[in-house]
């Protein structure tokens, strides 16, 4: 295979990106074809549990990118692949001893959270119509890229597709302030309260909404108010 | 009309006690129900992540049983009546032929029915048994517990389990067509086998070909064409798979293809009593 059949098929070109049939073993590969997809997938899980115990990170890679291959329509693993690169690598890579050099360990570190975040994002397309890996990819942008304002149009796009968890909402908001943007978080949040009416279902905390409310405005008041002194 | 039915249903009645009084599918039922009542050992994974693990497993184990059942039976229908000279004993009675045919087909489907019956409701016992055990680990929280019986009792794993049915009376189908023209069952099996994963395969290599952006001649389309006509697509059958996932799966999309396999059994029927109807026994 050249590098771009590699890329086309399996979605990355690394050294794990080999054949499919190559990867998975005569008896997966067969289990696959003979209509035990979702078998030969569960059985690649288990080997990358195994792997993520020995740490090995490019066999977690592999297996959970050949379980996503197998069935692309199950969301837990595109989740559970994210969560091992992005944050399991990533932080692996960040504390490996055998490398002193910090910059070094950095580098790799933060090329396991683009992996994981490019593999949630072809996730976010393969299963469009949850919510959890759109709020998986928000949690991946504000933990470990620290990228507030994208993590909130994550979690709006969650929210959109009305399977999200309540609390989600208020994420939307608090990115936004997280993000230097006290004054969006309030119209947000002001927007928000006005959504849940007069009689709010308890399960959407109107209370952690005011609460929020009344922060931001003594925020956004106080800070106006240094500036006019 | 009803002395017809009557006499097919005479067929699969002998045809369905015939199989019941082999060990070998009773053998095949206690695996199954060993293999699922065992597939209860990955505790260290989040809940959703066992019932994904356990309906897979439940589901393989269903339709792996109803292949060898299917096939195992099938291969000894026609095949082995004619070695031991009973079909001319049947068929010299007032027994069509193409009676016999649909005779041997119901018995086979009834016993397949009555081994699904089982295992299905071995497989709903394990899942309530699974539901008890995390309900158990995750305490009172009611989010948790709202969501672990949500997996366990969702009705659309009866149309998953209907998806299975219908494929593997497509496949006791095929078997039961080769069986028309075969004089041994290994010819049988390898056949079925044969057409089965080729009928997995056909749509994912059509599909490659295509997005490939090749030009065939008309030789290779024809060749395709027929290969798609004659060959059931069993890709159809992987909204299994989606409902597994915890998609949402229309009744509409289980029905379109539950009535593509009543149509494909049909034909396939139809077909072998038109073979066996000209065959010298």
């Amino acid at each position: 295979m050249t590098r771009e059949q590699r890329l086309a098929t399996v979605g990355f070109s690394g050294p794990t990106a080999v054949a499919v049939r190559e990867k998975l073993g005569q008896g997966l590969a067969l289990a696959a074809l003979g209509g035990f997809r979702g078998l030969a997938a569960n059985v690649l899980m288990l080997q990358a549990h195994g792997a993520w115990e020995r740490q090995q990170w490019i066999r977690v890679r592999s297996n959970l990118e050949l379980a996503t291959l197998l069935q692309p329509r199950v969301a837990l693993f595109w989740d559970l692949a994210s969560w091992h690169l992005a944050w399991n690598a990533a932080v692996a890579a960040e504390q490996y001893g055998g490398e002193e050099n910090e910059t070094r360990r950095r580098i790799e570190a933060r090329r396991w959270v683009e992996a994981g975040r490019e593999l949630l994002e072809r996730g976010t397309r393969a299963v469009p119509e949850k919510a959890v890996l759109f709020q998986r990819l928000g949690d991946l942008y504000w933990q470990r890229l620290g990228d507030y304002r994208a993590a909130a149009d994550c979690y709006r796009e969650a929210l959109a597709k009305g399977d999200a968890p309540a609390y989600l909402e208020r994420f939307v908001g608090y990115a936004l302030e997280r993000a230097g943007d006290p004054a969006g978080a309030l119209e947000y949040f002001r927007e928000l309260r006005r959504s849940m009416g007069s009689s709010p279902d308890p399960a959407r905390r109107p209370d952690l909404v005011d609460r929020e409310i009344e922060k931001l405005e003594r925020q956004t008041t106080g800070s106006s108010g240094d500036r006019r002194r | 009309m009803r002395e017809s039915w009557r006499r097919i249903r005479a067929v699969a009645a002998n045809t369905f006690l015939e199989a019941v009084r082999q060990k070998v599918f009773a053998v095949l039922l206690l695996f199954a129900v060993v293999l699922l009542g065992g597939a209860n050992y990955f505790a260290e994974f989040s809940f959703q992540e066992q019932f994904k693990f356990l309906k897979d497993l439940g589901y393989a184990t269903i339709s792996l049983t109803g292949l060898l059942v299917g096939l195992l039976g099938a291969a000894q229908l026609i095949p082995a009546e004619i070695e031991r000279r009973t079909i001319l004993t049947a068929l010299c009675r007032p027994l069509r032929r193409w009676e016999f045919v649909a005779g041997k087909y119901l018995g086979l489907v009834s016993l397949l029915g009555v081994m699904l019956a089982i295992m299905g409701t071995v497989f709903w016992f394990v899942l309530r048994w699974k539901e008890a055990q995390l309900i158990g680990v995750e305490g009172g929280e009611a989010a948790a517990v709202q969501a672990i019986q949500a997996e366990a009792r969702d009705p659309r794993l009866w149309q998953a389990f209907a998806l299975i049915a219908a494929k593997l009376f497509v496949v006791c189908g095929l078997a039961v067509f080769f069986s028309t023209l075969a004089t041994s069952t290994t010819f049988v099996v390898a056949m079925t086998l044969m057409v089965y994963l080729i009928g997995h395969l056909q749509s994912v290599a059509r599909e490659q070909w295509l997005e490939s952006g090749e030009k065939a001649n008309w030789l290779l389309q024809a060749f395709l064409a027929g290969v798609a006509l004659t060959v059931p697509d069993f890709t159809l059958y992987a909204l299994i798979d989606e409902i597994v996932a915890g998609n949402v799966v229309r009744w509409r999309s289980t029905l379109e293809v539950l009535a593509y396999s009543a149509a494909y059994v049909g034909v396939l029927l139809a077909a072998a009593a038109w073979l066996f109807e000209a065959r010298d026994l």
